[in-house]
This record gives structure tokens, C-alpha cells and sequence, in this order.
């Protein structure tokens, strides 16, 4: 009884499930909306210019604020990790410098 | 088809053996001590598939070229594009609103204080 019924199970199972599962996946995956060339391009200049508009408008803030001390910058966000960042790199690389010259 | 931006690329300078499991971290943002412990589970679990996979993937995939991004803020960001480009982009979105926002602040008090015809007026005093 065994040696019919575990073939008739497996052998449908290996031969037409699994590849069932397989391409269906593979379609799914194909007609998920990719990134395309121009949206990654497009992605990176909004990124770069978001970036530089929020230094900028760093320094205007802080022009501002130096020549008018009752102006108070809209957010007023001390110690951001966005902030820090740049400057934890700095210190990096100079303790690095350091223990090289050493 | 994909840039290099979205592409795999091994990163043997901060590798251990081949730099797959730093490339691996490198691509997705999870730490590479957890990619490298999965890896050396999958090692022993599967026994010489994973191998196979992990030699074929170091002998196939670029190497990282140096300068892709020029800061820490940058590879995470781009680590975000490949994870989800959607959230990606509303995070820029944000960041755009920010800066609106605070360009507003400065333009209401230029506007409704007039700073500079206070100054004026102070001195013809």
C-alpha cells in the first residue's frame, strides 16, 4: 500500500509543486515595480539637494539669529544624530591620524 | 539593468575572508556581525552548499569601488533606497517639508517684525 501512495504524493509534489511555488514567485518578483534608472537618478539629486537646501538654510539661520538675537530659528533641534554625524566622522579620522603619527 | 547604487558588490577592504558577508551587510544595513554569525550557522547547517554558494558569490561579485559614497549618511541612505524606495522617498519628502518650514519661520519674522525699519527708526532717534 505504502510503495503506491508515498510516489503518487512525492512525485506530483516534487514535478508540479515545487515549480508552482517557484515561477510564481518569479513572477511576482518580475511584476513588483522596480527601481529604473532615472528614478535612482532622479532619487540622488533630491537627496544631494535636500542636503545642501538644509546646510544652507543652517547658515541662514545662523546669520539671522547673529545679527537679530530675538529671532528664534523654527526648530530649534540641538544635538541631532543627522547633525552629529558629520562631525563624529571628523573626529575619527583625526584620533585615527593621531595614533598613526604616534 | 540595475546601477551602481542598487547593485551587490563584495567589500573585501572591510572583509574577513572573501568580503561577501561585509558586502552582504554593506547592501542591507544589518550589522556585519550578524550576517557573518548567520553565515557560519548556515556553514555548519548546510553542510558544503552554503560553502558553495559563498565561493561562487566572492568569485562572481565586484569588488566595491571606493569612493561610492562619500559619507556614512550617504550609505545609509542608499541602504534605505534598497530596503524600501517608497519610504525612502517620503523621507525626502520630509526633509524637503523641514526646510520649508524653517525658510518660513525666517520669512514670517523678516515680515512681521520688519527688523530693518526698527534698526532705521532707532537711529533717527
Amino acid at each position: 500500500m505504502e510503495d503506491i501512495v508515498v510516489p503518487l504524493i512525492a512525485i506530483p509534489t516534487v514535478f508540479i509543486g515545487l515549480p508552482w511555488l517557484i515561477f510564481h514567485y518569479v513572477t511576482k518578483w518580475k511584476t513588483a515595480p522596480a527601481l529604473t534608472h532615472s528614478d535612482e537618478a532622479l532619487l540622488e539629486e533630491l537627496y544631494q539637494l535636500a542636503r545642501r537646501l538644509d546646510e544652507r538654510m543652517d547658515t541662514v539661520e545662523r546669520l539671522v539669529a547673529a545679527e537679530h538675537p530675538q529671532f528664534h530659528p523654527a526648530v530649534p533641534l540641538p544635538n541631532r544624530e543627522v547633525d552629529n554625524q558629520p562631525l563624529h566622522e571628523i573626529a575619527e579620522t583625526l584620533n585615527r591620524r593621531r595614533d598613526q603619527r604616534r | 539593468m540595475n546601477s551602481l547604487r542598487t547593485r551587490f558588490f563584495k567589500d573585501k577592504a572591510n572583509g574577513k575572508v572573501m568580503g561577501v558577508c561585509a558586502g552582504i551587510a554593506d547592501y542591507t544595513g544589518i550589522d556585519v556581525l550578524w550576517v557573518r554569525v548567520a553565515a557560519l550557522v548556515m556553514l555548519s547547517a548546510t553542510s558544503g552548499t552554503a560553502f558553495m554558494l559563498y565561493l561562487a558569490i566572492g568569485i562572481l561579485a565586484q569588488d566595491k569601488p571606493k569612493e561610492l559614497y562619500a559619507d556614512r549618511q550617504e550609505q545609509q541612505f542608499w541602504q534605505g533606497v534598497r530596503q524600501s524606495p517608497s519610504r525612502t522617498a517620503r523621507e525626502v519628502r520630509a526633509s524637503f517639508r523641514d526646510i520649508d518650514r524653517r525658510l518660513a519661520a525666517v520669512e514670517a519674522y523678516y515680515v512681521s517684525s520688519n527688523p530693518r525699519l526698527a534698526e532705521e527708526i532707532e537711529k533717527l532717534r
